[in-house]
C-alpha cells in the first residue's frame, strides 16, 4: 500500500471562514497525502477542523490557499460543474444524519446518482439493485426512509455512495447517530469494501474504538494535523461485533 | 448539454413534488386557474359579441345616414333652444340630392299598448310609410298603411313582432284594434323579427304609425317637427357624398354663415358600427387588462410557493449537489417544477372557461366559441409564466451552496 499512487494530496490547504466579526482559521496549512485502498480515520476534537477537511476533500468546499489534487487531478482550479462532475464520478458520501430524500424509496435513492449520470433507467434499476444487495438490503427496496431504522438508513446511504463505483468513499461520523451494535455493523460493512474492492475510505469519528478499525489514523488539532500514525493492527468490526452480548430484538445481518 | 433522459426525470420528480403537496398546488395554481379561465372567456364574448353586432348592421342597411339636431355653440347669437329639424328638411333633400334615395321624419315615443286586457311596453315611431325601406325593415303579415292613410291622419299602425307575440300570442294581429292612451289604432301589419339591438334594446318592441297620426294622438308637436331624419343613399358607395350634399343644403336651409357650426350633426350607419366596434374594442382591452392583472397575480403566487418550496428543500438541493446534480440539474428540477403548476392552472382555466363560454353562449344568446387562438394563447401565456416566475427560485435553488444547503452536523 506504500507503494499505490496517491488519491488525495494536500498541499498547504488553508480555509479561513470570514463572519461579520472574525476570521475563523479552520485549517492552517494541512499537507496530507492518501493513497489509493488506504482506510484513513480522522479524529480529534470538535471544532478542530475535521468537517472542513472532509468537505474540502469532498469537493463540496474550496480551499482558501493552498493545493487539492484529487486522483490527479488539480480539483480546486476547477468550475462548480466540473466539481459536480467529479463528485458523481470520484466520490462516494456517507453522512452523519444519513441524507437520504425523504418520501423516497431506498431503490430510488440509490438509483439517484446515475440519474445526474444520465443512465438509462432500466440499467440505473439493476446497478441499484445490486448495490442494495451487496449491503444486506435487498428486501427493503421499496421502503421509504421513515420506514426503515437508522441501520437501515445508513446502509441505503453506502449503497447509494457505492452505486456509481467510485474509488473514493467520504464518511463523515458516519456511526454518529448509531447504537454500537449498529455501528459496528456498518463498519464491518466499510472494512469488507476497502478490503475485497479496494476502495479508499476516510472517514472523521469522534470515537476512539472506531477509529481503530481503520488503518491509518490522522488527529487533528485546531486546523492542523497533530499526529499521523499507521495502525498496524486495525480492529476487525466483524469479530468486535460477534463478541458483542446477544440482542435479539435486534436480530442478527449479515 | 443536458441529456433527455435527465429531463424526463426532471420532470417526473417536479410531477412528484406537486402531487406530494396536492392542496398547496391546488391554491397555488388558483390565480393562474382565475386569469386564464377569464381570459378564455373575456375573448369569447367580446368576439360573440362583436360578431351578433355586426350581422345586425348589415340588417340595417349599410347606406343609411341618420341627422340630429345639434345646438350649435358657435360665435353667432343662437346658443340655447338647439335647432328643429323639420319634414320640409326632408323633402328639400330628397329634391335637392342626387345621392339621397329617401329621408324620412322620426318621432320616438315610449308608451303603454294594450288588447283586450293584454298590456306591453313599446317605442311609437311616428315616420312616413317610407321608414320601412330606410331601415330596410320588412313584413312578415299584412301590409303598410297608404300615404292618403298619411293625409288624413288615419288611426292604423304596424307593430313589430315582440310587441305582436305578447299582445297577440300565436294569433294573426292584422285587422284588430289596439290602444294607445284613449286612442284605438287598427293593425295593418307585423314586421320581421330582428333581434336586440347592437345596444342591448329590443326592436321588435316598437309600433309604427304616421307621423301625422302620432303628432296629433300621441306625443304632440309644432306642425312638421321631428326629432330626427333617417336617410337612405342610392347605394352603400354613395353615402359620403349624400353626408356632404345633406350638409350643404341644411346648412342652407338653417341659414348658417361661413364658418358656424352646423346645428345637426349626420352620421351614417358605418360610422355607427365604426364608434360601437370602438366601444367593445375598450371593453375587451379593458377586460383582457383584468385578465392579465390576475395572471400577474397568479405568476406572483407560484413565484411565491416555489421560492418557499425552495427553502423548504435546501437539505434535498444539498444531497443532490453532493450526489452529482449540476447548477443545470437543479435548475431545470425546480424550473419544469413551477412550469408543470402554471401549465396545470392554465389547462384547468381553460376548461372552466370553456364551460364558461357553453353556458354564457346559451344564456346570453351569442355565437360564442373556443378559438384555437385563443387556445394557444392562453395554454402559452401560463407556460410562460410558469417560465418567467419560475426562473428566479429555481436559480435561487441552483445557486446554493452545497456545503451550507447540507447544512452542518
Ligand atoms: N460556515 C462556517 N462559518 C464560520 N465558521 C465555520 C464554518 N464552518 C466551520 N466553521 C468553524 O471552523 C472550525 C472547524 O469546524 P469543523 O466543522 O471543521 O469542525 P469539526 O472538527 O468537524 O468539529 P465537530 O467534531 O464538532 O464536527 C470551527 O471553529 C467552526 O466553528
Ligand atoms: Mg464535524
Amino acid at each position: 500500500m506504500k507503494d499505490a499512487p496517491p488519491i488525495i494530496e494536500f498541499v498547504e490547504i488553508h480555509k479561513d471562514y470570514v463572519t461579520e466579526a472574525v476570521v475563523v482559521r479552520a485549517l492552517r496549512g494541512v499537507n496530507l497525502t492518501i493513497r489509493k485502498g488506504e482506510f484513513v480515520a480522522i479524529i480529534g476534537q470538535s471544532g478542530s477542523g475535521k468537517s472542513t477537511m472532509m468537505n474540502i476533500i469532498g469537493c463540496l468546499d474550496r480551499p482558501t490557499r493552498g493545493q487539492y489534487i484529487l486522483d490527479g487531478i488539480d480539483v480546486g482550479a476547477r468550475s462548480n460543474d466540473a466539481r459536480a462532475i467529479v463528485r458523481n464520478h470520484l466520490i462516494g458520501f456517507v453522512f452523519q444524519g444519513f441524507n437520504l430524500l425523504p418520501r423516497t424509496t431506498a431503490l430510488e435513492n440509490v438509483e439517484l446518482p446515475l440519474v445526474y449520470r444520465g443512465v438509462a433507467a432500466a440499467e440505473r434499476r439493476k446497478r441499484a439493485l445490486a448495490s442494495l444487495s451487496a449491503v444486506g438490503l435487498g428486501a427493503r427496496l421499496h421502503h421509504t426512509p421513515n420506514q426503515l431504522s437508522g441501520g437501515q438508513q445508513q446502509r441505503v446511504a453506502i449503497a447509494r455512495a457505492l452505486v456509481t463505483q467510485p474509488p473514493l468513499l467520504l464518511a463523515d461520523e458516519p456511526t454518529g447517530n448509531l447504537d454500537t451494535r449498529t455501528s459496528y455493523e456498518v463498519l464491518d460493512l466499510l472494512q469488507r469494501l476497502n478490503r475485497e474492492q479496494g476502495i479508499t475510505i476516510v472517514l472523521v469519528t469522534h470515537e476512539r474504538d472506531i477509529a481503530d478499525c481503520a488503518g491509518r489514523v490522522v488527529e487533528m488539532r485546531d486546523g492542523s494535523v497533530r499526529r499521523d500514525i499507521v495502525n498496524e493492527r486495525p480492529t476487525d468490526a466483524g469479530r468486535a461485533l460477534a463478541e458483542l452480548p446477544v440482542q435479539d430484538e435486534h436480530g442478527a445481518t449479515s | 448539454m443536458i441529456g433527455l433522459a435527465r429531463v424526463f426525470s426532471a420532470i417526473a420528480i417536479a410531477m412528484r413534488a406537486v402531487l406530494r403537496n396536492k392542496l398547496r398546488a391546488a391554491l397555488t395554481i388558483l390565480g393562474i386557474t382565475i386569469g386564464i379561465a377569464a381570459v378564455v372567456t373575456m375573448t369569447a364574448l367580446g368576439d360573440g359579441a362583436r360578431a351578433k353586432i355586426n350581422g345586425q348592421i348589415t340588417n340595417l342597411g349599410s347606406n343609411a345616414l341618420i341627422v340630429f339636431p345639434q345646438s350649435a355653440r358657435a360665435s353667432g347669437a343662437r346658443t340655447t333652444g338647439g335647432s328643429k329639424l323639420s319634414e320640409s328638411d326632408c323633402q328639400a333633400l330628397e329634391r335637392e340630392s342626387t345621392s339621397i334615395k329617401a329621408a324620412v321624419p322620426f318621432l320616438r315615443a315610449s308608451a303603454q299598448v294594450v288588447y283586450e286586457g293584454q298590456n306591453a311596453k313599446a317605442e311609437v315611431i311616428g315616420s312616413r310609410i317610407g321608414y320601412l325601406k330606410v331601415r330596410n325593415w320588412e313584413l312578415q303579415r299584412g301590409e303598410p298603411w297608404t300615404t292618403s292613410a298619411e293625409n288624413v291622419s288615419e288611426k292604423v299602425a304596424v307593430i313589430g313582432a315582440g310587441t305582436a307575440k305578447d299582445l297577440f300570442g300565436t294569433a294573426d294581429p292584422v285587422g284588430r284594434w289596439i290602444r294607445i292612451g284613449r286612442h284605438p289604432y287598427r293593425v295593418l301589419g307585423v314586421l320581421e323579427e330582428k333581434g336586440p339591438s347592437p345596444f342591448g334594446r329590443s326592436q321588435d318592441d316598437v309600433v309604427l304609425m304616421p307621423i301625422t297620426t302620432m303628432r296629433s294622438h300621441v306625443r304632440f308637436t309644432r306642425p312638421g317637427e321631428t326629432d330626427a331624419i333617417m336617410m337612405s343613399a342610392t347605394s352603400p358607395e354613395t353615402t359620403d357624398r349624400a353626408k356632404k350634399q345633406a350638409e350643404e343644403i341644411l346648412r342652407q336651409r338653417h341659414r348658417i354663415r361661413e364658418g358656424d357650426e352646423d346645428d345637426f350633426l349626420i352620421r351614417s350607419q358605418a360610422e355607427f358600427q365604426q364608434m360601437q366596434d370602438n366601444i367593445y374594442g375598450v371593453l375587451s382591452l379593458l377586460l383582457v387588462g383584468i385578465a392579465a392583472v390576475s395572471l400577474v397575480v397568479g405568476g406572483i403566487g407560484v413565484m411565491n410557493i416555489m421560492l418557499v418550496s425552495v427553502t423548504e428543500r435546501t437539505r434535498e438541493i444539498g444531497i443532490r449537489m453532493a450526489i452529482g446534480a449540476r447548477e443545470m440539474d437543479i435548475l431545470v428540477q425546480f424550473l419544469v417544477e413551477s412550469l408543470v403548476l402554471a401549465t396545470l392552472g392554465g389547462l384547468v382555466g381553460t376548461t372552466i372557461g370553456y364551460a364558461a363560454i357553453v353556458g354564457l353562449g346559451a344564456a346570453l344568446d351569442l355565437p360564442m366559441k373556443l378559438a384555437p387562438q385563443a387556445l394557444a394563447v392562453a395554454l402559452g401565456t401560463s407556460t410562460a409564466i410558469g417560465l418567467v416566475f419560475g426562473f428566479f427560485p429555481a436559480r435561487r435553488a441552483a445557486r446554493m451552496d452545497p456545503v451550507q444547503a447540507l447544512g452542518r452536523e
